[in-house]
């Protein structure tokens, strides 16, 4: 089997608690998270043991549903989930991990880690299936804290309610 | 129970106040209008609105410096004569809607500008193209009088309006592009209605003379969102009110209609009135629940149950100027892949001003974010406008919502939507009189059936018919 570790970190311009209050609220991920199409189940604000569901896009217009089991979670600093439906990977953990760090403007602002791990069996052609799947995952978890940032944004627009 | 009933026809004469040849319940346009013929007819009339303002589904929001935009409907064109020449005559000027510059249509998060009316989608056109010319024949089959007619009308009346479209080898993506237009103008989609319903919905985009089209319709320039009034849509109303000069009664929601031989009571929370005869000027659903004695046909008492409005919210951003332009953007969008807002519009008055962004928040994207908190729903709709236009949209100045489910006496927006089975078998008792009632409203027209001139169309015929009946 090979165990892959796929991590990716940016900035995202918002306070560490308005942060960990989106990426806590298991309903929202279609909003940001950028394969997800839908979220078909949920529990609200992530608990430990608790389970998700989701529609994910994979290659082109493939498509899979996917589910969540919520395992770890480490108030404003990680956070840790398993998923399943993601074949050929297998043993997929996500986790994200944050710190407050200050934008060049001296603003709040925090970094996070979004890292991706799984195997893949078929041993060379799993070498192979990977080296073509990692990058389109890279650009996703980019892609994805970008959106993160942009929802954070456009929830502390001028006229916020 | 017709001793009850005659105690409470007792009750009410005793508490009369007030007395005029006709009562219109509401002042929408439609009321308005059919109040304004029958006063020129010489008849003394009452009109009663149930809110503390005019203009029903038109509603102008205030911008300040005396600039307005609409958070209701908006928008005409040709082919609507009749609203057209009665804004004219109450000195309300209409203007271009369509703002220079390119459109943007955002698939799957991918925005792509284009002029003219063709969205840049290779895979959508074919079947666009196919789906308008099998839309165009089976409309030009339906009577926008009595679309229950049509040869096949039970048959188009038994299925929804997206099993008729994939029955007709319209695929999913053309199918969309159509939920795109009907997400505004039903507050739904082609699963809601049925396909007898929406035919006939297209055969109404026309006149006596120019027969409806999809074009027509869903057109801006030429089409039907082609002209705005300056001044908002609602001052048309307010001008109304104003000509009626004191019969307008504000706050004034009628509770019961009681009708015998020698006229009708109508019992509001303002006062009772004995008229002759009443217009009832309200969307169809708000009148079957007033209480009425004696009670509406059955049938016609479904068919206005069975006739809901749609689910729609309009969401504007208001910023410092309009910015989109000095990017050449008309800040017009068409927006797909399950984005919340489908269609956007610069709405910005017509002198400039504070720029202005208007979306469509309705149908299925209504029912997923209209329960969500007002931040997350408003940061969803700037993310839209934001697709279309950049991240400026985020810097509002201000930001405003109107949900027509939460007018208690809309109900929906923007129009009636008839689900399969309604038209064929309850739909003749479309504008039936009830004794000494008779109907009006825009969902009571053969022509713009849920638009300004629809409703303008209905005051007056009802007008007519009524002063024919005396």
């Amino acid at each position: 089997m090979n165990r892959f570790v796929v991590a990716e970190t940016a900035v995202i311009d918002a306070p560490l608690g308005r942060v960990w209050d989106v990426i806590s609220r298991t309903d929202r991920y279609a909003e940001w998270v950028a394969g997800a199409i839908e979220v078909t189940d949920h529990h609200g604000v992530a608990t430990v043991g608790k389970t998700y569901s989701e529609r994910n896009r994979t290659l082109g217009p493939l498509k899979t549903d996917s589910v969540w089991t919520v395992k770890e979670i480490e108030p404003f600093k990680r956070r840790v989930d398993t998923g399943t439906g993601f074949a050929p990977l297998q043993d997929v953990t996500n986790i994200f991990e944050f710190r407050p760090v200050q934008s060049a403007d001296g603003r709040e602002a925090t970094e996070m880690l979004y890292q991706v791990e799984y195997t893949i069996g078929l041993g060379p052609l799993g070498l192979l299936l990977d080296s073509i799947q990692q990058p389109a995952m890279r650009a996703g978890m980019r892609t994805s804290m970008a959106n993160l940032s942009t929802l954070l944004r456009s929830e502390a627009s001028r006229t916020a309610l | 129970m017709s001793s009850t009933q005659n105690t409470d026809t007792d009750v009410a004469a005793a508490r009369h106040a007030h007395r005029a040849d006709v009562v219109v319940i509401g002042a929408g346009l439609a009321g308005l209008t059919a109040a304004r013929e029958l006063v020129a007819a010489g008849k003394s009339v009452a009109v009663l609105e149930a809110r503390d303002r005019v203009g029903g589904r038109l509603l102008n929001h205030d911008l300040g410096d005396g600039q307005v935009t609409e958070i209701g409907g908006q928008f005409v064109g040709p082919t609507q004569a009749h609203i057209l020449a009665l804004a004219k005559e109450v000195g309300v000027a209409t203007y271009q809607a369509a703002v220079p510059g390119e459109t943007v249509y955002v698939n799957d998060g991918k925005a792509k500008r284009f002029t003219g009316h063709t969205p840049p989608d290779l895979f959508a056109l074919p079947d666009m193209g196919i789906a308008l010319a099998r839309i165009g024949q089976a409309a030009a089959k339906v009577d926008p009088a009595a679309p229950w007619k049509a040869s096949n009308a039970r048959e188009l009346d038994g299925m929804t309006y997206e099993t008729w479209l994939r029955k007709a080898e319209i695929t999913g993506d053309a199918v969309d592009m159509i939920n795109l237009f009907l997400n505004s103008a039903y507050g739904g989609e082609a699963r809601d209605a049925s396909a007898l319903f929406s035919l006939w919905y297209v055969s109404t985009f026309g006149n006596e003379t120019h027969p409806g089209t999809m074009e027509r319709g869903t057109g801006t320039t030429g089409g039907a969102q082609d002209s705005r009034f300056v001044g908002g849509s609602q001052l048309v109303a307010q001008r109304l009110a104003e000509e009626l000069d004191g019969r307008v009664h504000l706050s004034a929601p009628v509770r019961r209609v009681s009708q015998d031989s020698t006229g009708v009571t109508v019992v509001s929370d303002a006062g009772d009135w004995r008229a002759d005869r009443v217009i009832v000027a309200v969307p169809p659903l708000v009148a079957s629940r007033i209480v009425w004695d004696p009670l509406l046909p059955a049938q016609q008492d479904q068919l206005f149950q069975r006739l809901p409005f749609g689910t729609l919210m309009k969401c504007v951003a208001v910023y410092d100027k309009p910015f989109w332009r000095e990017d050449g953007l008309s800040g017009m969008g068409l927006l797909r892949g399950g984005s919340p807002i489908r269609e956007m519009f610069d709405n910005t008055p017509p002198d400039g001003g504070p720029g202005v962004l208007m979306g469509f928040l309705g149908g299925k994207e209504w029912r997923k974010w209209a329960h969500r908190p007002a931040a997350e729903r408003r940061g969803a709709v700037l993310r839209c406008f934001a697709q279309a236009v950049g991240d400026r949209a985020f810097d509002t100045a201000d930001y405003v919502e109107q949900d027509w489910t939460a007018e208690q006496w809309t109900q929906g927006g923007p129009t009636s939507v008839a689900a399969p089975g309604v038209l064929t078998d309850f739909g003749p008792w479309m504008g039936r009189p009830h004794g000494r009632v008779h109907w009006a409203g825009a969902e009571f027209s053969p022509y713009w059936n849920g638009y300004m001139d629809g409703a303008v169309r209905s005051g007056r015929h009802t007008a007519t018919e009524l002063l024919h009946q005396n």
